[in-house]
């Protein structure tokens, strides 16, 4: 589903990420570990552009997405993400936060924008907070409604960058199931985190990158229990 | 006492009732307040565009000539006076247009607007850079994030100082008689010099300016209110 050939990011002489190949099948939850800095929100970024990559290529769906014809608006569509810090639209009511994206490209008429809203927003349990604003619910209400949010898009993928980071402890579970609701379904997720236990629990597939590298990749139970990269060694070590 | 009183009686009489002078303080007033709409309305959209490619080409890179011509545009109108820049307009760039009111609204229009560029590129620049990345992550074109999702909270934000800029632009007319208009001033001016009487002429026009931008005020502090719902606990 998404295919990353010799993907390089630099920000002037700082060399962000250094000639990666991936490759994501449709259906995969991967999760992406490592230290800060060491490239996992850039190379999560770059997968629908929101970075634009130095060198390499991205194939989405068939589709080469880093060439400059490739309409990455379209693209965008069938990518959902999520952000650390929510990124609701706070000037928006919850309901609008969700509608805006599908009315403005005509996807759907206000109407049935509405209906897929609220039925989201009462999967989630957060149907009365509807006509609300974003600053007069908590983060993890915010985090889950950025979710619902990206969801009416009705994504074929959603790239997750660090979305429980901002979070007060007790609001990570509310956050944590609703992405596990949402593997379980079947959806493809790429996922940066540092929530080990929810690797652990959710991922098919665990990534550590370091400087830039994916230095290692295995399913969970290998990836944790033994972790052959030195490097992740003492990372996991530090993080368990 | 009683010939202070005389004094007044006389005054306000030779000010506003004889030959109907008041008619000449209400065309100057409707004059007034027509120019610094206008001029309003043609400042804001002029500065929104500016302030866009400004914007735009800062964090792009591209459209670097008109961005150069927007520095060039808020050089000239912000480094210069403004009654220099009416008589420009009304001598030269507009000499063509015989309507006076039509070049002063062009000329107080054109000048706000390098004002109200400044004011609403602080204000998109004050939004949360992941705002637009929410719009674009949602396939939203860069135009619709920013009409939907930027300019309205860069609006909220900038808001008081667009007030502000709002009532200088209504007093700024003021100088507009110094092109063949009958603003406001212009006329209380001119039944001042046939009066040999400043009084009631001046004075007059001091307390309409003053409750003309009170109400402006009272205005602004009602949007205010109303665009702050979204931030209320």
């Amino acid at each position: 589903m998404i295919d990353v050939k010799n993907l390089s990011k630099t920000f002037g002489d700082n060399h962000v990420l250094k000639d990666i190949t991936e490759h994501i099948d449709k259906g995969e939850k991967v999760v992406i570990v490592g230290p800060s800095g060491s490239g996992k929100s850039t190379f999560l970024r770059c997968l629908n552009l929101l970075e634009t990559p130095t060198s390499g290529e991205i194939w989405f769906e068939g589709t080469k997405i880093t060439d400059p014809k490739c309409n990455v608006d379209m693209l965008r569509r069938k990518m959902g993400m999520v952000f650390q810090h929510f990124n609701l639209f706070p000037h928006l009511t919850i309901l609008d936060n969700i509608t805006l994206a599908p009315v403005k490209l005509k996807l759907a008429t206000k109407e049935q924008a509405t209906q897929n809203a609220m039925q989201l927003l009462g999967r989630i349990g957060l149907a009365d907070k509807a006509d609300t604003y974003p600053s007069m619910i908590s983060g993890g209400q915010k985090q889950r409604i950025a979710i619902v949010r990206a969801l009416a898009m009705n994504p074929d993928v959603m790239l997750f960058d660090e979305p429980t980071s901002a979070l007060d402890p007790e609001m990570v579970g509310e956050v944590l199931s609703l992405m596990k609701e949402l593997a379980d379904d079947g959806m493809t997720m790429v996922v940066v985190t540092h929530e080990m236990g929810f690797a652990r629990e959710v991922a098919t597939r665990c990534l550590f990158m370091d400087e830039g590298s994916i230095m290692e990749q295995a399913p969970p139970e290998e990836f944790f229990s033994h972790p052959k990269n030195p490097r992740l060694q003492d990372f996991l070590s530090k993080v368990l | 006492m009683e010939a202070f009183f005389d004094y007044l009686a006389t005054s306000f009489y030779n000010t506003f009732i004889y030959q109907n002078r008041y008619l000449l303080f209400l065309e100057g007033l409707g004059n007034t307040i027509l120019i610094a709409i206008f001029a309003t309305l043609i400042g804001v959209i002029l500065g929104i565009l500016v302030a866009i490619v400004r914007v735009y080409s800062a964090q792009t890179g591209k459209l670097k000539w008109l961005d150069w011509i927007c520095s060039v545009y808020l050089a000239v109108i912000r480094g210069t006076p403004t009654v220099v820049q009416l008589m420009i307009a009304y001598f030269m760039i507009f000499s063509f247009i015989d309507n006076t009111i039509l070049v002063s609204v062009l000329a107080f229009g054109i000048n706000s607007g390098a004002y109200v560029a400044e004011i609403v590129r602080g204000g998109i620049l004050s939004v949360d850079k992941g705002q637009t990345e929410a719009g674009r992550s949602l396939g939203l074109s860069a135009a619709t994030t920013m009409r939907s999702i930027v300019l309205p909270q860069a609006f909220k934000s900038c808001l008081p100082s667009l007030g502000n800029e709002f009532i200088t632009i209504l007093k700024e007319t003021s100088v507009a008689g110094y092109i063949p208009v009958m603003d406001l001033t212009k006329a209380a001016d001119l039944v001042r010099s046939r009066t040999m009487d400043p009084f009631f002429s001046l004075i007059s026009i001091a307390l309409v300016y003053l409750v003309l931008v009170l109400g402006m005020n009272a205005i602004f502090k009602a949007i205010e209110r109303r665009m702050a719902k979204s931030d209320r606990r």
